[in-house]
């Protein structure tokens, strides 16, 4: 069965490319995407959180609303609305998030609102493909997902590195890297993180390649 | 005569604070993702695409200083930062629609060579960000327009810097898992630790 | 295989740095040994390790790493903790170095990154200096003599009391080594008069900074004279010169870009120096006029070649389109506007960044033909 796997993802691999997108497409660590709040803000567990609660309730929800409203519409309009629409669902999220939250969401300062116009959660590019209410649902739910991951392993990182301490518990009594906390620092680790990522990618290619090879083999011997 | 000089040069202090110690790229981190894809795409030009954004912030930061009294005059005064996004993507719109359309008068025939790059310049983060910090910071007019040009141009230089840098970075030395974006991030931290340099803090956000 | 003239550079520049770690140890004792030490054997390890893990032959001649190690290590103050060198040191030669692609490659210089990166993690152990001929822990770095630079009094306004015969020796609270003005302009001259460096941008970075502190006094009262020398003799102006912007690798090769990237140091370094919040803005400008060398080649040999097409005046044909009547061009445009704009967009699930690469060996035979080449039409001039 397991086999059967391998071999059908060999065949189907650009496919499988699109549908991974926690994994294999990732939208921050293989696309760059959303690398403004995650370089600055991101610096603790806390802020990766807020962030993740913003896009959870902003990416899937503003897919829907756009697939509904622009279904009909030509392509020029479509793009504008796209970020409009993002906006007007973000000032709800915002406020919903501030009411429940408090002061704490203002700690991301600039980065929260700029998330209306990235390209995560703008699908502003869109050309080819018209998407079904399903797909964009769960389209969105994957891309969500993907930034997830990403979103606390960074602030993960950092935070540790930066800190010394994680969700604000101290692990270590120093901290092991300052720089980690800064601009600079986030760009480094995103990019060393990134990396690995693209080798874990290209290894996992690798596997699935020669389990496909030898399943072939074996199917071709039983013949 | 001493006032309007020293007003001068309080501006100028403000267009170089925005242009390199609040680098919009290398301390800030705005608009990278669509900087790079403009890089990375052959299609686009630099100078059409970092004029086109110097124009875009322009006028949204002007129509946004002028849109926010109405929010309150509407009675959504409370409201200012919820709604901040929408209006200021509203008139990111707003000025790429009549950039749009004097360009196609303008330029004509011309006209195909240009769109693609100013399009991609349209809405990105680098102007929703600056412009949301010039309201945050109770900017007035004229501070908001020279912040929103110190910024545009130290964009325009942090892009030059990178693109120069592309031409450093990609070759067959470099280890496999690190071509492409990676080590483009890494030359660009490097970067940015050396305009860290200038501030020696994290700016306010 | 290193390219022979950086093998040669990297000797020659290791030698020099004996004398400076000599005197090092005689003002500061043991420890700096053992700092020089920890540096050097770190960078070789981290060397080591990355041709493992990249399945590559080790080139025992490539010492732009140790090199660069302890350079940074010369720059900081004797009771800094070992760890902070060791940390240091694996981050600027694995991320500085072997990420872009190792030797005769890597972009930004690697001593001035490293400088940088301790300065920024680790501020309080870095801008602190030591009174010389006290007594300092082997181990700990501890000291009970330790005060703020020379360097960092200036930052903050203040006005250092030391005779100028003192800051020339390096006879006061300051760095492990790169203090010793004297001492390391002696080595220069001698690195110059044996063609083992060129002179273009040491002389011209000193020559810029030298004016730029002269013509503009940081603090306010000091005199013209009073201000070129206390900028001169302290940060370290004078060790950066010689060691760091003399490096082959990072700076331009023909001498008309060298003079405009030693002015453009020399200015971006002063900058850094006085609006900077850090000691040692110097090292922190230096990562940022390495992005430019590049551009600044290219713009002194477009100048050489317009030169030559001058000389030439060959007739640039000139091709002039063929009108088109105006009515059928505003119709096509009207029509194909929306359509441009549509077309203007990507597709973001096919964007992938661009992962190409070029054949870096070639691009070095062909700067090595093209030097040869220089020097041979040199020849014939003469």
């Amino acid at each position: 069965m397991k086999n059967k796997d391998y071999s059908y993802l060999y065949s189907n691999w650009e496919d499988t490319v699109r549908r991974r997108k926690v994994f294999l497409s990732n939208p921050v660590f293989v696309k760059g995407l959303a690398l403004a709040p995650l370089v600055v803000a991101a610096t603790t567990v806390h802020n990766g959180i807020l962030l993740c609660i913003a896009v959870f309730f902003l990416l899937t929800p503003t897919r829907i609303v756009t697939n509904l409203i622009t279904r009909r519409m030509s392509m020029p309009l479509k793009t504008f609305f796209y970020p409009f629409i993002s906006a007007i669902v973000f000032s709800f999220v915002y406020y919903y998030m501030y009411k429940l939250l408090g002061a704490t969401v203002l700690v991301l300062g600039v980065y929260l609102p700029i998330m209306v116009v990235d390209p995560l959660i703008v699908k502003n590019f869109e050309k080819t493909r018209k998407e079904s209410l399903l797909y964009s649902i769960i389209n969105g739910l994957r891309n969500t997902a993907g930034f997830i991951v990403a979103c606390i392993i960074i602030s993960a990182v950092r935070e540790f590195l930066g800190y010394g301490t994680l969700l604000g518990v101290k692990l270590i009594g120093f901290a092991p890297l300052p720089m980690a906390h800064n601009t600079f620092g986030g760009f480094l680790i995103i990019a060393l993180l990134s990396a690995l990522w693209a080798q874990l990618i290209k290894n996992y290619k690798y596997k699935v390649e020669v389990e496909a090879m030898h399943d072939e083999r074996y199917n071709r011997d039983a013949d | 005569m001493n006032d309007i000089i020293e007003m001068l040069i309080s501006y100028f202090g403000l267009a170089l604070v925005a242009a390199g110690t609040q680098n919009a790229v290398f301390t800030r981190a705005l608009g990278i993702s669509s900087g790079l894809r403009m890089l990375h795409d052959s299609k686009k030009s630099t100078s059409y695409f970092c004029a086109a954004l110097t124009v875009f912030q322009l006028m949204t930061v002007v129509i946004v200083y002028f849109a926010m009294p109405l929010v309150d005059i509407a009675g959504f005064g409370a409201y200012r930062r919820f709604v901040l996004p929408a209006i200021v993507v509203a008139a990111c719109t707003v000025s790429y629609i009549v950039v749009i359309v004097l360009l196609s008068i303008i330029l004509g025939n011309r006209f195909k060579d240009v769109v693609r790059s100013v399009t991609s310049a349209s809405i990105n983060s680098a102007i929703v960000g600056t412009v949301i910090l010039t309201v945050y910071q109770g900017m007035n007019l004229a501070e908001s327009v020279v912040f929103a040009l110190g910024s545009s141009i130290g964009y325009f230089l942090a892009i030059i810097l990178i693109s120069e840098g592309e031409r450093k970075i990609a070759h067959d030395r470099v280890p496999e898992a690190f071509r492409g974006l990676p080590i483009t991030l890494i030359y660009i931290s490097i970067l940015a630790l050396g305009i860290y340099g200038l501030i020696g803090h994290m700016v306010a956000f | 295989m290193t390219n022979l003239r950086r093998r040669n550079h990297d000797k020659y520049m290791m030698i020099a740095l004996l004398p400076l770690i000599f005197c090092g140890t005689v003002l500061y004792g043991p420890r700096v040994l053992l700092l020089n030490a920890v540096a050097l054997v770190t960078a070789r390890i981290v060397d080591v390790m990355v041709s493992m893990v990249r399945k590559q032959d080790f080139d025992g001649h490539d010492n732009s790493s140790i090199l660069s190690a302890i350079i940074f290590c010369l720059m900081l103050p004797v009771s800094v903790p070992v760890y902070v060198v060791a940390v240091t040191v694996v981050i600027t030669i694995l991320v500085g170095k072997h990420l872009f692609g190792g030797k005769d490659v890597y972009p930004f210089n690697l001593a001035a990154l490293a400088m940088c990166c301790a300065a920024v993690n680790w501020p309080d152990a870095v801008f602190s200096a030591v009174k010389p001929f006290t007594k300092v822990d082997f181990f700990s770095g501890r000291t009970a003599f330790a005060t703020a630079s020379n360097a960092s009094l200036l930052k903050d306004g203040a006005v250092p009391a030391y005779d100028t015969f003192q800051l020339l020796l390096g006879n006061y609270p300051a760095s492990m080594g790169a203090d010793f003005v004297i001492l390391i302009t002696v080595l220069g001259l001698y690195l110059m008069f044996k063609k083992r460096i060129t002179w273009h941008v040491p002389v011209t970075f000193l020559a810029t900074c030298g004016v730029i502190a002269f013509v503009f006094p940081r603090i306010y009262g000091f005199s013209h004279f009073d201000s070129f020398l206390l900028e001169m003799l302290n940060g370290q102006v004078f060790f950066i010169a010689l060691f760091m912007l003399s490096e082959p690798t990072t700076t331009p090769h023909t001498p008309k870009a060298k003079i405009i990237f030693g002015i453009l140091c020399g200015v971006m370094g002063m900058l850094f120096r006085y609006y900077g919040s850090f000691e040692i803005g110097t090292c922190f400008a230096l990562l940022i006029v390495n992005t430019m060398d590049g551009y600044i080649e290219r713009m002194v040999s477009r100048k050489d070649r317009v030169k030559v097409e001058k000389d030439e005046s060959v007739p640039q044909p000139e091709t002039a389109e063929p009108p088109q009547p105006q009515e059928a061009a505003a119709s096509t445009r009207r029509a194909g506007t929306m359509k441009l704009i549509s077309e203007a967009e990507d597709n973001l699930d096919d964007v992938i960044y661009s992962t190409r690469t070029i054949d870096i060996n070639e691009i070095l035979k062909l700067e090595e033909q093209q030097k040869q080449q220089r020097k041979a039409g040199k020849k014939n001039e003469k």
